[in-house]
């Protein structure tokens, strides 16, 4: 008996245990039921118990599943061989039971089906009470609960060593205990959602089988998870019952004298009042809680005080834009943009867009709220905060005033205004022109590979010579009515029918070369060029070694530089005509040359690169100045008559005038033209200078420089002449003042050329 | 050794010492970024421009003296001190320290900004000159709704609602009160409204009274404002009402405030206490009292009976007369005559403000209104709905827009465009100077023609000197005109004479030159390219003038010559669209 009693106990906890293990699965289930099903278990104990008769009234009549019930039966007999035994087994179960948690929830979805019939048999009327009532039933009932020893013997175990089995284990007698049946989730699914009460049910893993909780077990596991005694009946705060009987005893339990801590003040007590007191003596403490109310606006700038800012100079915040007519819930229909134009915006771009679009509300009821309220309020107060504030000038000026104040150009005229004679003859574009010194021809040469010499006044063709390659440069010489003229890699010097009679001897004496042989191996090896008398023309050919461009006459006219650009370290030459003799220039030079000229008075030489405009003196032989003018690259160069100024024309429009004492760097630069300037030139006595374009125009400008030298060129702009046309993208090609009158000459692509006069 | 390099211990000079970044600055005081900002807000302090900047493009610099006035503000103490005691609460409530939690949250540190206020604007003119977006900001916040929110993690409390409320209200009564309101413009985004306070233009504007939209902002920096702003403008308001008499805060009816009409019972408010004001003047110096005596006596059939402080109210006025200027008088005058009544749909809180500021009267439907619908004074009545059932035949029934175009025309205008069921005439803004802007629209025009018939009317003598007075720019014009076409006709004489004289001498040459005419010689043909056609010639005239020109002013010219033409493109698009919508009338009528 007392045996059966500790083993009841014991069971009893085992079952206890084995809950608190189950316990979440069970709150879980508590649960869904709750929210699932109507009939709460816990809202009626009558119905409940109701529910377990007709369970286990079906438990009886069902045999549906006979291996079930066969079972039921076999571990029934089973189980009781194995109630003495088993007390020791209990208490290891839960650690096992423990372990594999997962495993039995999983398992319970799967054999829950299965193990319906034999619910009754595990726990239905299980007293939990352990009272003698129970213990009676156990005693006579073969089939009591109470006392159902395991009936797997395997011990204590992991489960998951039988996982992959067919047996959970051994009953007592050695036998496998098979593995019940699986069901189908679908089929326990359906089980449970048939069943109200399936959520009472869980897995006892070790012995394979469902164990069905009763009321009272459930209750036993609420109770415990509210933190009560698992019993209903136990009274955690039991009145205090005092067994000591104080009557009747003489003595004090201690007969010790009070000590006199009882009877002064604590000292500690006072040293923290004492830091009280001087906390709030000290104001570290307030005690008066609310602070006194002050008026919180007064006059603030009442009182005279100083009125002035302090910190760096203010600036205040420009005030936001006012709001113009379309901003208006009703504008003038004007202002409304129609459907086009606003699906047009969608194709500018975002910034482009307007921010507005204007729209019509026929009341002013029917005007909503601004949505962007809030937002433009907030951008205006980063806009506040966090751009830095600048004065700004703004400029309300007339763009008129802009523009520089110039003399009226009527007060310096003559300057050549209108086209007055065309010379016309030439079959391919007019490269080159040259005016004589006397002013009385003109020297032209053309693509077509002829050079002509015109009458300037009547427009008559004088001569005409058929080089047969296309004409780079003619100039006059400056003393005597000879021609120069380059073409290919031959520099011819040609007479003319100009000229007295005396000019003609002079000329005759001048252009005569010996023809040299034999002795001159030695000289044409050292010198670059050939002088060969020219009967075909009538005058001498310089054979050059690369392709001339310029030619270019000392004052003199004893002296001619020629240009070769890929001559390298012999590009420039210079040629002496009395004497024959050619020599390049002794300076070392740098980059493919452009173009180049003399000083008009000093013995200087200018030579221009494509960057810059080199300027050598000759007697001395060295590097005298170098211009900058900072364009892309040069195409054209014109010194002053008076040698302290020049004007370069590069190709990508712009004009720069150097004042050279001054300083390497342009003095003005000119943007006048839109395409390549050609060429540029000075007047030899008029304050004039011209720049031609390939645009078809040709600029002609007021160039006055003063004696004085604190006072700076004046430079106006006077006339654009236009009147050639565009031939194969190039426009006028050549440009040259009339040496005595205020005339000009343009050549153009268009094969003619032209005089304008003012 | 290079440029840059500067030997240890020197001291930067310059910029690079002048300025500092944002991270700089914060480093340098010592605070956490939001504190910085809140600080920058408060004292008004701004990134400056430096004329080199030192650290690279993409930072926005701060000058060393605006950070040490920074360093230097209680302000930045005092935030300290509130970071602490939030660190006191938080440490003693979660050590359960009761007792200090609750002592320390009775004495939380609290901070003025009124030292601010008047270290920026240190004369009340300054204050007046920047109260534009501080106007706006709580006009704004008062238009949200009174609900503790949480936008963003960022908490809009009731109380700065209500207070924000307050002050603009106050703010209205006192220029309704005193008749300073010059403009008002219905927009889109609201009802704009100008008034004039010491001289200077103030411009606010308040959002339509609906249910604002509240997007994703940072509404700590808006808070921030809004701090600042109520302060100042609560001082201003200070200020005002005792430049008025009155004193400041003022008390309301409880009854008017809690049927929302504050504005009503702050304007009953103002009235009453400036009449108090005015009787203690009035009884110190009788004589002035005495003086204006007889002009109260014939104004006095003129009061409606109900209001007992009426006549007080009139002598105030006459005595004020002086000092108000001939605009504010106008403006008190345009509704002297006029009782309005605001039907339940029209925007009330506006017409309350401005109607008075006008010198109407009005009553609104509901309670605690002066007089109801059917109160027979009752001239005009403001509806805004499609059709009105039952009228009163002895009022007008108008839409709200009436009221604010006559405002800005400062003449009562025809009411049969504005009456119930029709689209109004389009409503113009007053802010625009529609002569610069190059487009008139049509009902501008309209308005500037009966403005100027009702100046006729006032005109002492009107058969006289009346066109001059009328119109005075349109004549301007007519003799600016004539003398454009007497000086286009003398240079189109010139031109012809140039180009005649032009024409003989090339004949003349032709002449001489023709016997001696070779082959491969041409004359120029003289009509064609000898006298290029005058515009190539302006067109040439201006690109010579634009050669010698420096880079920076062609590019300075060019500029211009854009905006210029932009300009022109916006007025000729309106040309266009106002032609294509008459002829479209047109071709409908």
């Amino acid at each position: 008996m007392r045996s059966k009693r500790n083993l009841t106990s014991s069971d009893e906890k085992d079952l206890q245990k084995r809950k608190e293990d189950n316990l979440v699965e069970i709150e879980k289930r508590i649960e869904e039921a709750e929210t699932s099903s109507d009939d709460s278990p816990f809202v009626s104990d009558f119905e409940d118990s109701e529910n377990d008769d007709n369970e286990t009234l079906i438990g009886d009549e069902g045999s549906t599943d006979e291996s079930g019930s066969q079972e039921s039966e076999l571990s029934d007999s089973e189980d009781e061989d194995a109630v003495q035994s088993s007390d020791d087994d209990e208490g290891d179960d839960n650690a096992v039971y423990a372990n594999d948690d997962k495993d039995s929830v999983e398992d319970n979805n799967h054999s829950s089906d299965s193990e319906v019939d034999e619910h009754d048999n595990v726990g239905v009327e299980d007293n939990i009470d352990g009272s003698d009532d129970s213990r009676e039933i156990v005693e006579e009932s073969d089939s009591s609960e109470d006392e159902v020893a395991p009936r797997n013997t395997i011990g204590d175990v992991p489960l998951k060593w039988y996982k992959d089995e067919e047996h959970i284990g051994y009953d007592l007698s050695g036998k496998k205990i098979k593995k019940k049946e699986k069901t189908s989730k679908l089929d326990s699914f359906l089980a449970r959602t048939d069943d109200a009460k399936s959520w009472r049910k869980i897995i006892d893993e070790y012995n394979d089988e469902e164990v069905n909780l009763t009321k009272e077990e459930i209750n036993l596991i609420r109770r415990m998870m509210d933190s009560k005694a698992p019993h209903a009946d136990f009274d955690p705060h039991p009145s205090y019952i005092d067994w000591f009987t104080w009557d009747g005893a003489k003595h004090p339990l201690s007969n010790a004298p009070e000590p006199k801590r009882r009877f002064i003040p604590s000292k500690w007590d006072a040293k923290k009042v004492v830091k009280y007191v001087r906390a709030i003596r000290s104001g570290q403490i307030k005690l008066d809680d609310k602070p006194k109310e002050e008026p919180k606006f007064y006059d603030l700038w009442g009182e005279a005080s100083s009125a002035d800012r302090q910190g760096l100079a203010y600036i205040p915040a420009p005030k936001p834009k006012l709001p113009g007519h379309e901003e208006s819930y009703n504008p003038s229909l004007e202002y409304i943009p129609t459907q086009e134009e606003i699906n047009a915006y969608q194709l500018m771009f975002e910034e482009d867009r307007p921010k507005f679009i204007p729209k019509q509300y026929t009341s002013l009821r029917s005007v909503p709220a601004y949505e962007k309220a809030v937002q433009e309020t907030f951008d205006r107060c980063l806009d506040l905060y966090l751009c830095p504030r600048v004065h700004k000038k703004r400029i309300n000026i007339d763009p008129e005033s802009l523009k520089p104040k110039l003399p009226n150009p009527r007060n310096l005229k003559p300057y050549p205004t209108t086209c007055y004679l065309e010379y016309r003859g030439h079959k391919g574009p007019v490269v080159t022109i040259s005016a004589e010194s006397t002013g009385q021809w003109l020297a032209s040469g053309s693509k077509d590979g002829t050079v002509r010499i015109w009458e300037v006044e009547t427009g008559r063709c004088l001569q005409i010579w058929d080089i047969g390659e296309p004409i780079n440069e003619v100039e006059w010489n400056p003393e005597l009515p000879i021609l120069a003229v380059a073409a290919g890699q031959d520099v011819f010097i040609l007479k003319t029918r100009c000229g007295n009679d005396e000019h003609q001897k002079k000329i005759e004496d001048l252009l005569h070369v010996q023809p040299q042989v034999g002795a001159d191996d030695s000289d044409t090896n050292e010198s670059i060029v050939n002088w060969v008398q020219d009967d075909t023309h009538g005058g001498i050919r310089l054979k050059h070694f690369k392709t001339v461009t310029k030619v270019e006459w000392h004052r003199k006219g004893d002296y001619l530089s020629t240009l070769m650009p890929s001559g390298e370290s012999r590009s420039v030459l210079v040629h002496q005509l009395s004497k024959k003799l050619t020599q390049r220039i002794p300076f070392k030079t740098k980059g493919i040359h452009v173009t180049s000229a003399f000083h008009p008075t000093r013995s200087m030489f200018f030579a221009a690169t494509k960057k810059d405009v080199r300027v050598y003196d000759l007697l001395k032989q060295k590097l005298v100045k170098k211009l900058e003018p900072g364009v892309r690259e040069i195409s054209s160069l014109a010194i002053h008559p008076g040698g302290d100024n020049a004007i370069v024309g590069s190709k990508d429009g712009k004009l720069c005038w150097f004042d050279m004492d001054l300083s390497s760097k342009p003095y003005k630069v000119l943007r006048c033209h839109g395409k390549d300037i050609t060429s540029v030139a000075y007047h030899r006595s008029y304050p004039l200078f011209v720049s031609s374009s390939d645009d078809c125009t040709a600029y002609v400008f007021h160039g006055m420089v003063y004696s004085d030298l604190n006072q700076n060129p004046l430079i106006v702009p006077l006339e654009i002449l236009r009147g050639h046309s565009s031939f194969d993208g190039r426009g006028v090609m050549d440009c040259k003042f009339h040496p005595r009158q205020p005339w000009l000459f343009t050549a153009g692509a268009d094969s003619l050329i032209k005089l304008y006069c003012h | 050794m290079p440029k840059h390099y500067r030997p240890a211990g020197k001291k930067k000079e310059g910029n690079a010492a002048k300025y500092v970044t944002r991270s700089q600055a914060v480093k340098y005081l010592q605070v956490s970024l939001p504190v910085f900002r809140r600080l920058c807000i408060l004292k008004g302090v701004f990134p400056r421009e430096p004329k080199k900047k030192v650290k690279g493009n993409h930072h926005s610099y701060y000058h060393t003296k605006d950070l040490m006035f920074l360093k230097h503000e209680p302000l930045l103490e005092k935030f300290r001190d509130m970071r602490t005691y939030e660190r006191k609460v938080k440490k003693a409530v979660s050590k359960k320290n009761r007792d200090l939690a609750e002592r320390l949250l009775r004495r939380k540190p609290t901070y003025t900004l009124d030292m601010l206020i008047k270290e920026r604007y240190p004369k009340f003119i300054d204050a007046v000159r920047d109260l534009d977006d501080c106007l706006s900001m709580v006009h704004l916040f008062a238009a949200l709704p009174a609900v503790d929110r949480i936008v963003d993690g960022e908490k809009i409390p009731v109380s700065r609602v209500h207070n924000c409320r307050r002050l603009s209200q106050e703010w209205q009564a006192y220029i309704s009160r005193t008749h300073k309101l010059r403009k008002t413009f219905i927009s889109v985004k609201g009802i704009y409204y100008q008034a004039e306070v010491e001289g200077q233009k103030v411009t606010w504007l308040t959002p339509h009274a609906l249910q604002q939209v509240l997007p994703e902002v940072d509404y700590r920096v808006l808070l921030t404002f809004l701090e600042f702003y109520e302060t100042l403008l609560a001082f201003v308001n200070h200020r005002l009402y005792h430049s008025i008499n009155v004193t400041y805060p003022p008390i309301l009816d409880p009854r008017l405030e809690a049927l929302s009409a504050d504005l009503y019972a702050l304007s009953r408010y103002l009235d009453a206490n400036s009449q108090m004001s005015t009787k203690a003047i009035t009884s110190s110096g009788s004589e002035q009292a005495e003086h204006q005596q007889d002009e109260p006596g014939a104004l006095m059939q003129q009061l409606p009976s109900n209001e007992p402080g009426a006549l007080m109210h009139l002598l105030e006025d006459a005595s004020r007369e002086d000092d108000e200027d001939s605009e504010t008088r106008q403006c008190k005058n345009l509704f002297r005559n006029i009782n309005f009544f605001l039907s339940r749909e029209s925007p009330r809180e506006s017409l309350l403000f401005i109607i008075p500021a006008f010198g109407g009267k009005v009553s609104w439907e509901g309670a605690g209104a002066p007089y109801d619908e059917s109160d027979q004074s009752i001239t005009h009545q403001i509806v805004d709905r499609p059709t009105q059932g039952h009228k009163f035949l002895s009022r007008e029934y108008l839409q709200p827009q009436w009221v604010y175009d006559c405002i800005n025309a400062h003449i009562i205008l025809p009411t049969e465009k504005y009456i119930v069921g029709c689209v109004p005439p389009p409503h113009l803004s007053p802010f625009v100077d529609n002569d610069a802007e190059g487009h008139v629209p049509e009902y501008a025009e309209a308005i500037e023609r009966l403005k100027a018939a009702e100046r006729k009317e006032v005109l002492p003598l009107p058969g006289m000197g009346n066109e001059d007075l009328d119109d005075p720019q349109s004549l301007l014009g007519i003799i600016d005109r004539a003398e454009a076409i007497e000086a286009a006709k003398k240079k189109q004489k010139m031109l012809m004479q140039e180009k005649k004289y032009h024409d003989e001498l090339k004949l003349e040459l032709q002449g001489a030159q023709l016997p001696s005419l070779q082959s491969g010689v041409e004359v120029e043909d003289a009509e064609g390219d000898a006298l290029p056609d005058l515009q190539q010639r302006a067109k040439d005239a201006d690109s010579m003038s634009e050669v010698s020109m420096s880079r920076k002013k062609r590019k300075l010219l060019e500029a211009m010559k854009i905006g210029k033409k932009r300009k022109e493109d916006g007025v000729n698009l309106l040309k266009e669209r106002k032609r294509r919508i008459d002829q479209a009338k047109k071709t409908s009528s």
